[in-house]
């Protein structure tokens, strides 16, 4: 990958301060310096710096490609950087061993694109799956579980709206609740991180703007931090606390939503050049 | 009244030729067959000269095959009424038999777990690690149940806990194999979230693996208790348990109603196992039950019949649980002694064996499929000509699936004489049972719209057949005929532990002598033999599609 990094209509990542939002200014809870991701030769992430404070939503917009689904997941620790620095909630993503990647992961909750439910388990049984790093020894099926659990993701499910398909099989659902199922998953995690990869780009318009609401809404109300793919660059606008653009791995832009127009937001998809494009 | 007549005819032949016409380009003169269509008719013509080369190798040929009818009718006839001496010891040895089926499937099913997470391409620690596992998988499935039988009775003496063992390992074969899949099949995407939730490995693929792969596993499972009941009822022959000791007594004794008694008897069983296991596959195929409180009472009611039926089966076969671990080192040990394997001391009458072995196996693959062919078309719904007929075809198949092999063997045997021509014919009658109801399942899955276009231009039954219905399912038709070639060669290498021709006998005696070098020779040349056979058949059925 070239160096040159200068883009005229681009906003440096020098001026990161999120004045406009109400995220706390202290210690960042994602904070990332120089992260290169690189299989099997090909560069998915190429030196991106990226800090995420306390409390903020922040949206990661880019072409399919562009290194957002692989910056995610090396948040976590589903794949291992390359080359950089990666400090989630005071862990080092990038040099953790796996006992303390498994720790880290139990306080950072994720959304998937396809819900990755078990369709043969009941919402129930899906939702509990996300207190399992919490407890110790193998679980299989709801009774292995405390009683109070079960209450916790029983009103977990409540509060998405699914109180009375607890007990259904979770591929008898339409993919708006299973995504729904999927976030109260996520919450049973008790997470202090959200990471959404795409979470409402397998949805239909209506449902895709009510399962953000509701992501958006639990996490606000958890004073969660999110970060959060999305390709719709009007969801990202109405909901985001900040934007950041990634084109073929680097970052192309990085601002506060507040006073961005939409033809700000939507020059991360111009400006591709047609070799790039075809690569 | 023979005016239309004529001009139906002189329509019907215009229609004729104009379409020949309309394909002339290419229906005269077909483009030369490709190399490898060229290779696969050599090897369809040059199968059909080899059967008949080992047709006439074993002694079987025409006159033989209508004396041996003559001898299978007199030997009915002696049997004929059956009936049921001691029945309490019988019902005994039935409850014995099949409660040995279940429990060495139970066994094979934990075996075969960890072995089939380690042979998946999507969970193995590492790919050798995949490639000794899948090695050891396919090792199981290439030894004869009934070898590891006769072994095992050597090993640990007379009784069911051998039986149990070598049906145990010999399911590890398929179970392994088709755990393997169904986890590499498995949607990653759910193992992906468990592992996002922060929990190690185990867990991962306890949450996020076993339960997609549930269904698939319980399915095999419950198909392959189904076929070792088939080899369970004659484990008894070689010393391991059940009901087939019984049969054998009474045909030594030749006490001939008591045998066909005894035979009534395992049909009934297998059969009845056949139609559980289909019942019990079909519920777990059925569409998603969306109320999940009765979903869950039935999953828990079968697991803990499940288990009960472990636990009985263990206090009443008499087979202390320790024993399955401290009966280790003495088939090791028996293992051990086969190796190195002896190939020369029997001299040439080993390879003799070992041809009839496959002269068997492909002459009764041949007569299975004349056999099986119009049986199966007779068995399928859209071609029987009558409900009835299909119904009786289809019965006359189900009845044939349920007598195993050996069973017919030992039958034919009695009646026309130790040697390889009760074995082909054995196998052969019994590839029915097999082949006729693959070909009626595949001919029933053809599409019904060319049979309907023959129809509507006026073709009747005969017309429909062999211009709509043969062609649709040939490839289907093709493809099982191989793997019958497979399985009669695998189960022809077993035939001689009951006098019916084959390499079986050899091993037999090097078990019975002790000879445990040359017994490791003979399973390592079945082995080899087994899998160059698969992989032939691999690839013409690669060839097909």
């Amino acid at each position: 990958m070239q160096p040159d990094t200068v883009q005229p209509d681009t906003v440096q990542p020098d001026n990161v301060r999120p004045d406009t939002v109400q995220p706390d200014a202290g210690e960042p809870v994602v904070r990332v310096r120089g992260l290169t991701k690189e299989f099997d030769g090909t560069t998915a992430l190429a030196g991106v710096d990226l800090d995420v404070a306390r409390g903020e939503l922040l949206v990661l917009l880019g072409l399919s490609g562009s290194g957002k689904s692989t910056l995610l997941r090396c948040l976590n620790g589903l794949h291992r950087p390359t080359a950089g620095e990666v400090t989630v909630a005071g862990t080092r993503v990038d040099r953790a061993s796996g006992r303390e990647l498994r720790r880290l992961r139990t306080e950072v909750g994720f959304v998937f694109q396809q819900f990755n439910l078990v369709g043969r388990l009941t919402c129930l049984e899906n939702v509990l799956i996300g207190g399992l790093g919490r407890v110790r020894g193998p679980r299989y099926g709801v009774t292995t579980y405390s009683r109070a659990m079960r209450e916790e993701a029983l009103a977990h499910i409540e509060r998405v709206g699914l109180a009375d398909h607890a007990y259904q099989r979770a591929d008898t659902l339409s993919g708006g609740q299973q995504q729904r199922v999927a976030i109260a998953r996520t919450l049973m995690q008790r997470p202090q991180l959200v990471l959404a990869d795409e979470p409402v780009a397998s949805l239909d318009p209506e449902n895709s703007g009510a399962v953000m609401d509701l992501l958006v809404r639990v996490c606000a109300e958890e004073g969660l931090t999110v970060v959060c793919t999305l390709h719709q660059v009007d969801l990202a606008l109405g909901w985001a606390h900040r934007l950041v653009g990634l084109r073929s791995g680097e970052k192309v832009l990085d601002r506060p939503a507040a006073g961005l127009t939409r033809d700000d937001a939507m020059s991360i998809y111009r400006h591709v050049e047609p070799a790039e494009a075809l690569a | 009244m023979s005016a239309p007549t004529t001009r139906e005819r002189r329509d019907g032949h215009n229609t004729g030729a104009h379409n020949t016409g309309g394909h002339s380009t290419g229906g005269r003169l077909p483009p030369p067959p490709t190399p490898q269509q060229r290779a696969l008719r050599w090897i369809a013509g040059g199968s059909v000269l080899l059967a008949l080369v080992a047709a006439s190798s074993i002694g079987l040929d025409l006159p033989t095959l209508i004396a041996g009818g003559e001898d299978v009718a007199s030997l009915v006839e002696r049997m004929l009424p059956p009936r049921v001496d001691d029945p309490a010891r019988i019902a005994a040895l039935t409850l014995d038999t099949v409660l040995m089926a279940f429990l060495g499937t139970v066994l094979a099913t934990f075996l075969s777990v960890p072995l089939a997470f380690l042979a998946a391409r999507t969970t193995t620690p590492h790919p050798a690690v995949a490639t000794v596992a899948r090695g050891l998988i396919t090792f199981c499935r290439a030894v004869p149940d009934l070898v590891f039988a006769v072994l095992f009775v050597r090993a640990l003496g007379l009784g069911v806990l051998p039986g149990v063992l070598a049906l145990a390992l010999h399911s590890v074969g398929m179970l392994g194999k088709l755990f393997a899949d169904a986890i590499e099949d498995a949607d990653p995407g759910p193992r992906e979230a468990v592992r996002s939730v922060g929990v190690g490995p185990l867990r991962e693929l306890l949450n996020g693996v076993v339960p997609q792969v549930v269904p698939a596993w319980v399915s095999a499972f419950v198909y392959r208790v189904d076929i070792n009941l088939r080899t369970s009822v004659v484990l008894g022959f070689v010393g391991a348990g059940g009901i087939g000791f019984a049969l054998q007594d009474a045909l030594r004794g030749l006490v001939y109603p008591k045998a066909l008694g005894i035979v009534a008897i395992i049909l009934v069983v297998v059969a009845a196992m056949e139609l559980l296991s289909m019942a019990v596959r079909r519920a777990l195929l059925a569409p998603r039950n969306p109320r999940f409180e009765r979903d869950r009472v039935v999953r828990f009611l079968s697991g803990g019949a499940a288990l009960a039926l472990t636990v009985f089966a263990f206090v009443r076969l008499g087979i202390d649980p320790l024993a399955l671990v401290t009966s280790v080192p003495d088939l090791l040990a028996v293992a051990g002694r086969t190796f190195p394997p002896d190939l020369t001391s029997l001299g040439p009458v080993l390879w003799e064996a070992l041809l009839q072995t496959l002269a068997i196996g492909l002459v009764a693959t041949a007569i299975g499929v004349v056999l099986s062919l119009p049986l199966g078309l007779l068995a399928a719904r859209n071609v029987a000509p009558h409900p009835v007929v299909h119904a009786a075809a289809r019965t006359t198949v189900l009845v044939v699936r349920a007598v195993p092999e050996l069973v017919l063997a030992v039958i034919l045997v009695a009646a026309v004489g130790l040697g390889p021509v009760a074995g082909a014919i054995a196998l052969g009658i019994g590839s029915i049972g097999f082949l006729g109801k693959l070909v009626a399942d595949a001919v029933e899955e053809i599409p019904a719209g060319p049979a309907e276009a023959v129809r509507s231009v006026g073709g009747g039954w005969w017309k429909v057949l062999f211009a709509a219905v043969l062609p649709q399912s040939l490839p289907s038709v093709v493809g099982s005929t191989l793997y019958l070639l497979d399985v009669n060669i695998r189960t022809s290498t077993i035939l001689g532990i009951v006098g019916a021709g084959g390499v079986g006998f050899l091993l037999f005696e090097a078990v019975r002598t002790l000879r445990f070098e040359v017994v490791g020779g003979i399973v390592l040349l079945v082995f080899v033999v087994v899998l160059l056979i698969e992989r032939l058949s691999g690839w013409i059925r690669a060839q097909l599609t």
